[in-house]
């Protein structure tokens, strides 16, 4: 028993004794027995009262008083159920879409890798820092590593028991049965080990697999390609599989949990060495100046970042004096998926403007509770000022009105998170039904961990908060002899501050609200815009297929050989009436760019540039303006080049661009032959940039887009063209898609956060208008009686209206005008995030505010017509 | 009880309760009647405790480990729980008391400017 317990079981024995002994004394002092036992109850005072007190003495106040207000708050919820389901799905709503996203935010950036023990790894990234000019080889990621740099941190550190390096997204051809591609990874040999993940099946890779490049072709493969592709045959190890042209021997089948360290799951590992077997014509592991390797390690027992720093930062001075100019720092970090410096450079903005538009909605919802709260704390006014005058500290009741709040908040928010984690699917179909149909699937769990549970509660708490203490601490302050009175509150100074603390919420809404519409409105304009862009070249009835040849196995030859008939055979389909090669279709996200150097005076300067065969032109319908086409002679051995208006402006502004030389950085000099009109083949909405093309040549083959213009249905021709790669070569893996696509992908992220942002502010605008409402309504009830007056003395109903009207206006105007303006500071944001935006579109900043403004007209109406119709002589006996 | 002899009678300053019992358990160990009576006795029974209030005090003192609570029998045979004056006790009734006579001095020189003058 606590002395606590113990002190007080003895008391109610103790009080007894002490009146018994009182009594006692009265009777020997001549009283009766009844007389005295009255006498020592009276001198005792009141029993009850001596027995609260003496238990607070023994008790911690503070959580006592918590439970008394948690129970007050449950049964103050209770009584006005029609509050308490408004305020709690207002809040539900606000913190779920936070936490929603929170939680997709997290499993992308913020969890730790998917493998055991996890907390123990950390991600090593390069951030360089060039004297001159940056020379640095970039494939995936700049922040990454090359092979002997990689080799140099492993055999040098004394922090990691194991370090490992991986070439992520490998794309191939699965040769076994029908050609599929698959997306796998390069590592190093300890791979396995270092990441804890043994194969469930077989073993993983051994140091001998990594001694010499090229020897070993060994592969594990995940769990999900054995089921999938080879049903699960237990007997698969030890049998070869063809990745590409190379047979690799199946040493080991992963762990079904276990899909890499990438959010893109990988289908299969080979030895980091085998890297040329899959990437035919690229040996990535002699290049040291090339950034291509992730690099995982796994921390020592005891050891502290502090020490990991300076080991690895010894290190990083040793490898920079291997190549000067150059100045290496170290980005070290608890490995997670987008660990590097590069990827989270892009990634944090985004989620910032992401997690700010969401935060906007929940503060609408906060707008409108603390609205509902104030309403009814105005009701509640006498239930407090009784309470204050009954000796109550205002301290003490603004906590019992907080925990209210807080009680309503945290319900809300549990709620809500409930809701949130429940519908995941339905936001990951939304997502993925605007991504490209060939885009791979995402390895992200979403689903609540610590962290995102701290956050909701977090989230929850600021919640209660923010809209509970503004009507807190206005109750509390209320004035004591006003509000006792019946109808007191009637033209007093409270009321008056009310009223615009009222129209500051409400027009912070407004605000608020305004900024995520108009946000849409420029959104919904980019996407119209740029469903409706003329890229300047024809896109429309265009097939195109990316043979990359190379990876398929195919060596130069081979594959000038299969690229020749494949075109040859095309003309001869059917409805095809045009056929050309090009390094880059138009529009596919494919680039490529180069410094050259103006001949006639000297400067450097970046161009885009492409290699096209003598077809291209006429197949997109781009005309040579000055000189000619690329002949069919014409190969990348000859030098002519054709460059685009705008480029040719620019670099020999009134001059006839036709036989100027560029210098290319190998020193191979080219000159123009021809001009062609400036078209969006590059980027969209991007015509004028620096662009110049190159006659394609047998170099282009092995990787190479084919573009095939049509006159039938694109159905049939895909299906011929498929058909005509299988019939040279039945084990291409081929897939035929129109430029249209292309145009897809550019849109696909202005129609994600159009999406997105089009569900949040139809939300925003749905509180909006509820609290606009509730406002009107409110301070129409609470103006009954003036009303009735104005009525008495003659007013009419459209006075009465016109004067509701406005009334309830004026927060909305200004509140809509601070949104337009902030809208427009901040649009600039927006616009470079997304394509096609104008940041000041007049039409989305004109006709959200009018549509705006309408809701709240329809809103404010309602309300402002039963003041019309109030009848003056109730209004005035209700007094 | 006549209404006279009522209003001769002062309700207790807040806090010196306290004062009190520690002072009255100097003494010696008492129960719970016995301290009210012992109050009353001295203070010519002009100091009125409501007998109640005694008991609060007691547990907030025990709570401060300024007295210490033990089982005993009473001077009649009966048992009854014994109250006495720990150690910290003693030395904070010692504090406590020069409060109050610094208190006690200087309401009454504020009271009676003259008297304290010509003293």
């Amino acid at each position: 028993m606590t002395r606590r317990k113990r002190m007080l079981a003895d008391l109610e024995e103790d009080i007894r004794d002490h009146l018994e002994r009182e009594t006692q004394d009265n009777i020997d002092r001549g009283m009766s027995t009844e007389e005295a036992r009255y006498a020592a109850l009276r001198k005792f005072g009141n029993v009850t009262r001596v027995k609260e007190e003496t238990w607070k003495v023994w008790s911690v106040e503070w959580i006592e008083q918590l439970l008394q207000d948690l129970r007050f708050g449950v049964r103050t919820m209770w009584r006005s159920p029609g509050l308490t389901v408004a305020a709690v799905m207002a809040i539900a709503l606000g913190v779920g879409i936070n936490v929603g996203i929170f939680s997709v935010l997290n499993g992308l950036a913020l969890r730790l890798l998917p493998v055991p023990h996890a907390a123990g790894l950390l991600s090593v990234n390069q951030v360089f820092h060039f004297h001159r000019q940056p020379d640095r080889l970039i494939h995936n990621d700049a922040s990454w590593f090359s092979y002997s740099e990689y080799l140099n941190y492993r055999e040098h550190n004394h922090v990691f028991s194991g370090l490992v390096a991986y070439e992520p997204y490998l794309e191939a051809t699965l040769r076994n049965g029908a050609a599929r591609q698959v997306l796998g990874t390069a590592a190093s040999c300890n791979y396995f080990e270092v990441l804890m993940e043994h194969p469930a099946l077989g073993r993983g890779f051994v140091n001998s697999d990594c001694a010499t490049a090229g020897r070993s072709a060994v592969v594990v493969l995940s769990d999900s390609l054995w089921r999938s592709a080879f049903g699960a045959n237990p007997s698969l190890v030890g049998e070869q599989v063809v990745l590409n042209r190379t047979p690799f021997t199946v040493v080991g089948i992963a762990g079904p949990g276990f899909a890499g360290t990438e959010p893109i799951p990988s289908a299969f590992w080979v030895p980091v060495t085998m890297q040329e077997a899959l990437e035919p014509g690229i040996n990535r592991l002699a290049s040291d100046n090339m950034s291509w390797l992730a690099v995982l390690g796994r921390l020592r027992r005891g050891v502290t970042m502090q020490q990991v720093h300076a080991d690895l930062a010894v290190i990083a001075a040793r490898v920079d004096q291997l190549h000067p100019g150059r100045a290496t720092s170290l980005v070290i970090r608890t490995a997670t998926f987008f660990s590097s410096p590069d990827q989270r450079q892009y990634l944090i903005p985004v989620a910032t403007v992401v997690l700010i538009a969401f935060a906007l909605v929940l503060l609408i919802a906060c707008a409108n509770v603390a609205n509902l709260l104030l309403a009814r704390a105005s009701v509640r006014q006498r239930e407090i000022a009784v309470r204050l005058s009954m000796g109550a500290g205002r301290w003490r009741l603004v906590r019992q009105l907080l925990t209210e709040s807080l009680l309503l908040s945290i319900t809300g928010g549990a709620l809500g998170s409930v809701i949130a984690f429940g519908s995941f699917n339905w936001i990951t179909r939304l997502v993925t039904s605007h991504l490209p149909h060939d885009f791979p699937p995402i390895a992200v769990n979403v689903g609540p961990d610590l962290r995102v549970l701290a956050y909701a509660l977090l989230l929850s708490v600021v919640t209660g908060v923010v809209f509970g203490l503004i009507p807190a601490l206005r109750s509390a302050r209320a004035d004591l002899n006003n509000s006792m009175k019946v109808g007191g509150t009637l033209g007093s100074p409270a009321r008056k501050s009310g009223r615009f603390l009222l129209n500051t919420l409400v027009g912070s809404q407004v605000a608020v609200c305004m900024v995520l519409l108009i946000a849409t409105g420029l959104l919904l304009r980019g996407l119209y815009h740029a469903q409706n862009v003329d890229p300047g070249f024809e896109i429309k009835g265009v097939a195109t297929t990316f043979l990359n040849l190379e990876r398929q196995g195919y060596d130069q030859a081979h594959a000038t050989q299969f690229m020749r008939r494949f075109q040859e055979q095309i003309r001869a389909i059917p409805g095809a009436t045009e056929v050309a090669q090009a390094e880059c279709a138009p529009l596919s996200h494919d680039f490529s760019a180069s410094q050259f150097t103006v001949q006639s005076d000297g400067d450097t300067v970046f161009i885009e540039y492409n290699h096209v065969s003598p077809d291209f032109f006429s197949l997109v319908d781009i005309p040579i303006l000055r000189g000619h086409s690329f002949s069919p002679d014409e190969t990348s051995e000859t030098h002519g080049i054709i460059v685009t208006e705008s480029t040719a402006r620019r670099l020999w502004p009134d001059q006839n661009p036709l036989g100027k030389v560029l210098r290319e950085p190998s020193g191979r000099e080219d000159w123009v032959i021809g001009v062609a009109k400036d078209a969006q083949v590059a980027h969209l909405g991007e015509s004028t940039s620096n662009y110049l093309y190159f006659p394609a040549g047998p170099q282009q083959d092995t990787r190479s887009y084919v573009l095939v213009r049509y006159a039938t249905n694109f159905t049939d021709v895909a299906k011929s063209i498929r058909d005509v790669a299988h019939s040279i070569d039945p084990g291409v893996s081929i897939d035929v898609t129109t430029l249209d696509d292309y145009l897809e992908v550019w849109r696909a992220p202005a129609r994600i956060v159009a999406a997105l942002s089009g569900t949040l502010s139809a939300l925003a605008l749905l509180l909006c208008s509820i609290g606009v409402y509730g406002m009107v309504s409110y301070s129409v009830s609470r103006a009954v009686h003036d009303i009735g007056i104005r009525m008495a003395l003659g007013a009419d109903g459209v006075d009465i209206a016109r004067h509701v009207l406005w009334q309830a206006l004026r927060p909305v105007l200004i509140g809509g005008v601070l949104g337009v303006g902030l809208s427009a500071a901040v649009s600039g944001v927006l616009t470079s995030l997304m394509f096609g935006l104008g940041a000041h579109d007049p039409i989305a900043f004109v006709s959200v505010p009018l549509f705006l403004l309408t809701v709240a007209l329809v809103a404010t109406f309602i309300p402002a017509r039963r003041a019309m119709k109030v009848d003056p002589i109730i209004a005035l006996r209700c007094e | 009880m006549s209404t006279k002899e009522q209003q001769e009678r002062i309700e207790l300053l807040q806090g010196t309760l306290d004062l009190l019992i520690l002072r009255t358990l100097k003494l010696g160990p008492m129960h719970g009647h016995a301290i009210a009576k012992a109050i009353e006795f001295r203070s010519d029974e002009v100091l009125q405790v409501e007998q109640g209030s005694l008991y609060p005090a007691l547990h907030r003192l025990i709570n401060r480990r300024w007295i210490s609570v033990s089982e005993g029998t009473s001077e009649n045979n009966r048992r009854a729980k014994f109250y006495a004056l720990t150690a910290r006790g003693r030395k904070q009734l010692t504090v406590e008391t020069g409060k109050w006579d610094k208190l006690a001095r200087a309401i009454a020189q504020i009271l009676s400017p003259g008297e304290q003058e010509e003293a």
